[in-house]
């Protein structure tokens, strides 16, 4: 039994290592001067630690430059699409769907409905998006790319909230109309607060989502803040084609950068995330 | 002027028939019961009062008006769900005024209802706390005064005891008999609890499978059960039913079964019949004379001990009154009161001699 | 409330969402066939079609992203199943803290997750070549590419499929293995009998939500690779990305599209006849209610 215990702790260590390293290693990377990034022999301990890769006086970003400094344009970006679409996905359209499907629209289809539109891959629905944002004149822009990022973020957010309002006993909205509330109210002022964890799951979830999301910001957006709505993604997919063999200390840098925020938050809202990726699988 | 009446009502949940041509009328002030088995239908006759559910048949009147189709919030019903269904975000204070807020009083005016009722249910130092901090009890009672709040016409109660302790059980029982004699509101409570009927009723409907079996004060239901199911339903120990005839001696009647026969006398009958003999534990009597039985099993229960005497093949319980050293195996004999049979027709299964 | 008003209701609730889809989904799907069966005059043709029927790249393409697809749920699937294991058989603390440390690389962006691995998997600078003491050409190899590609969207994926079946495991109640064991069941029997039966469901779930991540895949291609070398690394949502914005052709892109939606359909559809997977997601409940 003891044997067995030490046997899989040492698996664990062994996958945690696995999990951890590449991350490790891109901080470290993000640290390390340019002559100890560039040795045939790794350093995998680097003694000399700068921040010059983040942010070098003189520099910002562009052809000549290599650090992450300058990034900032592209994160607002993203920080704005993302908040949009979290919060327009999980308010203004799941959360109703997902209510008027789980009591007043029983109907299989509609809930297949919602999981075919997470189902279609973000590939084969580029070309008419693109045709459509251009046609309404939004490329480019926080609005467009919003739009488009509704596509994974309104059904995720109707899905999981409706696993979370049929979980709800239907006697507190009962007890809510003898007591004389309207359909909306008692959906917006009893039934929503009741699945606040719920909202939580869905915001961070589609937060996650759309803040990494690379295809669509591929096509959709071309030039960073104030001029357009380039999100962060980009910003490192161009540094990677550009400095690729060249300025591995800034590109790691800007690396960290785009992972800082998804791990804070993995980190922190644990508990809401674990829920949130295995809903529909696991059922308590 | 807040009856309630309720004509042909039927229920079908798809094909499934829940509620039967249900007929009721609920006097104003009454505090009615609603009891039966769990599936019986009880709650959703409740809801369907209440407007929850929509009506596949028939009709219901509150006050004179027919209520069909009106929305639950125009009924002037409130209700209390097993569950109490609080608002578990909103304070206790909150809970209670918003069937007030949303009707349009006044600030002024809900904070003076909400303290009248509060006193009334002794809830007063919990007005700031949310429902979670509550125990069991003291939610009931924030249910019931969200309820009675805005003085409704009826009053509808969904088994809002059976999530009390026994203990608590019995004392909300007496609190909720005076309350509604006091506030003089139309009640409607369901339960499975035949005891908890018997206790709070001024009038009992027995639900059986969607249909009336009986509706009767507590007295009349508990003497003169008018079916079979409500005999063996109402009370506790269940009556004993002895399977057997009616048979015409001359000019006397008898009750003539495969372990016993008994002289029925001053009793009458249109004919001979085969029935089956209802008699309470407390009317089957250990005397010098009678039937011979062995004593089974003895349930000393201190101010009653209860008695299985086995005659022949026939298991009948017998309530002693007071606590006695009977020993198991003992041989006695046992009479019947008489006029305490009830005979209940083995077809129809209706009470025969009212 | 009777029927139609509760219809009216949940109408207006949920009509964000049907406008949503009505115009991003609906409306872009016919738009797909518009495209795909018009050629670049604009007027009524199949020849997408027929140019689709003897196209070498989306043959390679369909072989890669089969190839693609069982190596990654192959890969998935046994390291996240082997990690739920021994993290539910792991008596000691920390528990928790294990379960964020082996989810965390689900949390980072695949841009990023790209850039880890060319730093990594550096023929010359790289941990990995150095740890192995011969430089690899990983990326820029026919035989390697796609295997690396596998391995490196596995890293952030595994998590996921891990995840999943945890949960599955910590739910099994106990009851059960604590009547396996009176029963006198050995581990062996035990995983068979009473786990592996529990957790059905969830493999099964696991499997479909997992499925449509793998098909998802473009962004470690677009980086990594480029497709390359030669065609070995394009996948079908690959190559719909360069037909559309390399070579500008939107109207074979889109028939292309059509294809990829189709071939996702019939393998949920098949999933679903073959699976009780709506079941288990809820989509369908054991007794479907009220009239
Ligand atoms: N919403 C519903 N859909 C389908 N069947 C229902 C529904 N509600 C109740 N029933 C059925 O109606 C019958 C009576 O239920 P109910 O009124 O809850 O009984 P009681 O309250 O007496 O226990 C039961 O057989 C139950 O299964
Ligand atoms: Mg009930």
């Amino acid at each position: 039994m003891k044997k067995l215990n030490i046997l899989l702790l040492l698996l664990l260590i062994i996958f945690s290592l696995i999990s951890l390293f590449p991350i490790y290693w891109t901080i470290i990377t993000a640290l390390k001067v340019n002559s100890e990034i560039f040795t045939t022999v790794p350093i995998f301990f680097p003694v000399k630690i700068t921040l010059s890769n983040f942010y070098t006086p003189g520099q910002t970003f562009g052809a000549v430059s290599q650090t992450a400094f300058g990034s900032f344009p592209w994160l607002l970006n993203s920080a704005v699409i993302a908040l949009l679409s979290a919060l327009i996905g999980t308010f203004l359209i799941g959360a109703p769907a997902a209510y008027a499907l789980t009591r007043y629209l029983k109907n299989v289809w509609l809930g297949r409905t919602v999981l075919l539109m997470m189902m279609i891959p973000e590939a084969a629905l580029i070309i008419p998006f693109y045709i459509i944002i251009i046609k309404v004149n939004l490329i480019n822009t926080w609005w467009g790319l919003t739009l488009v990022y509704l596509s994974f973020t309104a059904p995720l957010s109707t899905w999981l909230l409706m696993g979370f309002f049929s979980d709800l006993p239907r006697s507190v909205e009962e007890a809510a109309s003898i007591d004389g509330l309207s359909a909306y109210k008692i959906f917006y002022k009893i039934a929503m607060p009741m699945i606040m964890p719920g909202i939580m799951v869905s915001i961070i979830l589609n937060f996650i989502n759309s803040w990494n999301e690379f295809l669509y910001a591929l096509v959709l957006t071309y030039t960073p803040f104030p001029t357009g709505a380039q999100t962060v993604p980009l910003f490192l997919s161009d540094f990677i084609v550009i400095e690729k063999s060249f300025a591995w200390g800034g590109l790691a840098a800007a690396g960290v950068i785009v992972i800082i925020p998804t791990i804070i938050i993995g980190i922190y809202a644990q508990k809401y995330l674990v829920k949130g990726w295995t809903m529909g699988a696991v059922k308590e | 002027m807040s009856e309630v009446v309720i004509e042909n009502l039927t229920k079908k949940f798809g094909n499934n028939l829940v509620l039967d041509h249900i007929n009721l009328k609920i006097d104003s002030r009454e505090f009615f019961v609603l009891l039966g088995p769990s599936g019986s239908g009880k709650s959703t006759l409740l809801r369907l009062i209440a407007g929850l559910e929509d009506i596949t048949d028939g009709s219901i009147y509150i006050g004179g008006k027919k209520v069909n189709g009106v929305q639950p919030k125009d009924r002037d019903v409130a209700m209390v769900f097993q569950n109490y269904a609080l608002y578990p975000h909103f304070s206790v204070y909150d809970n209670i005024a918003l069937p007030l807020k949303v009707r349009g009083f006044s600030k002024d005016k809900i904070a003076q209802r909400v303290k009248e009722i509060s006193g009334i249910l002794h809830i007063e130092e919990l007005l700031e706390k949310k429902p979670r901090q509550l125990s069991g009890g003291q939610q009931q009672r924030v249910a019931l005064a969200r309820a009675l709040v805005r003085n409704p016409s009826i009053f509808l109660l969904d088994e809002p005891l059976s999530n009390l302790d026994a203990k608590l059980r019995v004392e909300a029982r007496t609190f909720l008999k005076s309350l509604q004699k006091e506030l003089g509101v139309t009640t409607i409570f369901v339960t499975h609890d035949q005891s908890e009927a018997m206790a709070m009723a001024t009038k009992i409907a027995v639900l059986n499978r969607g249909t009336i079996k009986q509706v009767a004060d507590p007295y009349e239901l508990y003497m003169k059960p008018s079916d079979t199911f409500t005999a063996g339903f109402v009370g506790s120990p269940a009556m004993n039913m002895v399977p057997g005839k009616i048979v015409k001696d001359g000019n006397a009647w008898k009750f003539a079964a495969a372990d016993m026969a008994l002289d029925l006398k001053g009793m009458k009958f249109d004919s001979e019949a085969e029935v089956i003999m209802g008699v309470r534990p407390e009317h089957v009597v250990i005397s010098t004379e009678g039937i011979t039985g062995i004593i089974s099993t003895v349930e000393p229960l201190g101010s009653v001990t209860y008695l299985e005497v086995k005659i022949g093949g026939t298991d009948i319980m017998v309530q002693y009154t007071g606590l006695a050293r009977i020993e198991p195996n003992s041989q006695v004999k046992i009479g019947f009161a008489l006029d305490r049979l009830l005979f209940y027709d083995k077809d129809t299964e209706k009470l025969l001699n009212k | 409330m009777n029927r139609k008003q509760a219809t009216k209701i949940g109408l207006i609730l949920a009509s964000p969402l049907l406008i949503y889809f009505l115009i991003f989904f609906i409306y872009p799907i016919f738009l797909l066939f518009r495209y795909a069966f018009t050629n670049t005059a604009g007027s009524f043709s199949l020849s997408n079609f027929v140019y689709m029927s003897k196209d070498p790249i989306l043959y390679s393409s369909l072989y890669n992203t089969l190839y693609y697809f069982i190596g990654s749920v192959a890969v998935q699937f046994s390291g996240g199943f082997l990690a739920a294991i021994v993290l539910n058989s792991y008596t000691g603390r920390l528990k928790n803290t294990f379960r964020m440390i082996l989810y965390i690389p689900l949390t980072i962006s695949p841009i990023v997750i790209a850039l880890i691995w060319l730093l990594i998997f550096n023929p010359t600078y790289g941990p990995i070549d150095y740890i192995l003491r011969t430089p690899i050409n990983w990326l820029g190899s026919l035989n390697l590419a796609m295997p690396t590609i596998i391995v490196a969207n596995g890293w952030e994926y595994i998590p996921f499929v891990f995840l999943i079946i945890y949960a599955g495991l910590q739910a099994v109640p106990k009851q059960y293995y604590e009547a396996a064991s009176i029963d006198g069941m050995n581990r062996l029997q035990t995983f068979r009998y009473i786990t592996m039966p529990s957790i059905t469901p969830i493999l099964v779930v696991a499997f479909l939500l997992n499925s449509i991540g793998i098909l998802q895949g473009f962004t470690l291609v677009y980086v990594l690779t480029n497709g390359g070398p030669g065609f070995s690394t394009y996948i079908l949502s690959f190559y719909i990305y360069k037909v559309a914005f390399a070579y500008f052709n939107l109207h074979y892109a889109a028939a292309l599209s059509l294809l990829f939606i189709f071939i996702i359909g019939a393998f949920v559809y098949a999933m679903l006849k073959l699976t009780s997977v709506e079941r288990y997601l809820g989509l369908k409940r054991e007794n479907a209610g009220d009239e």
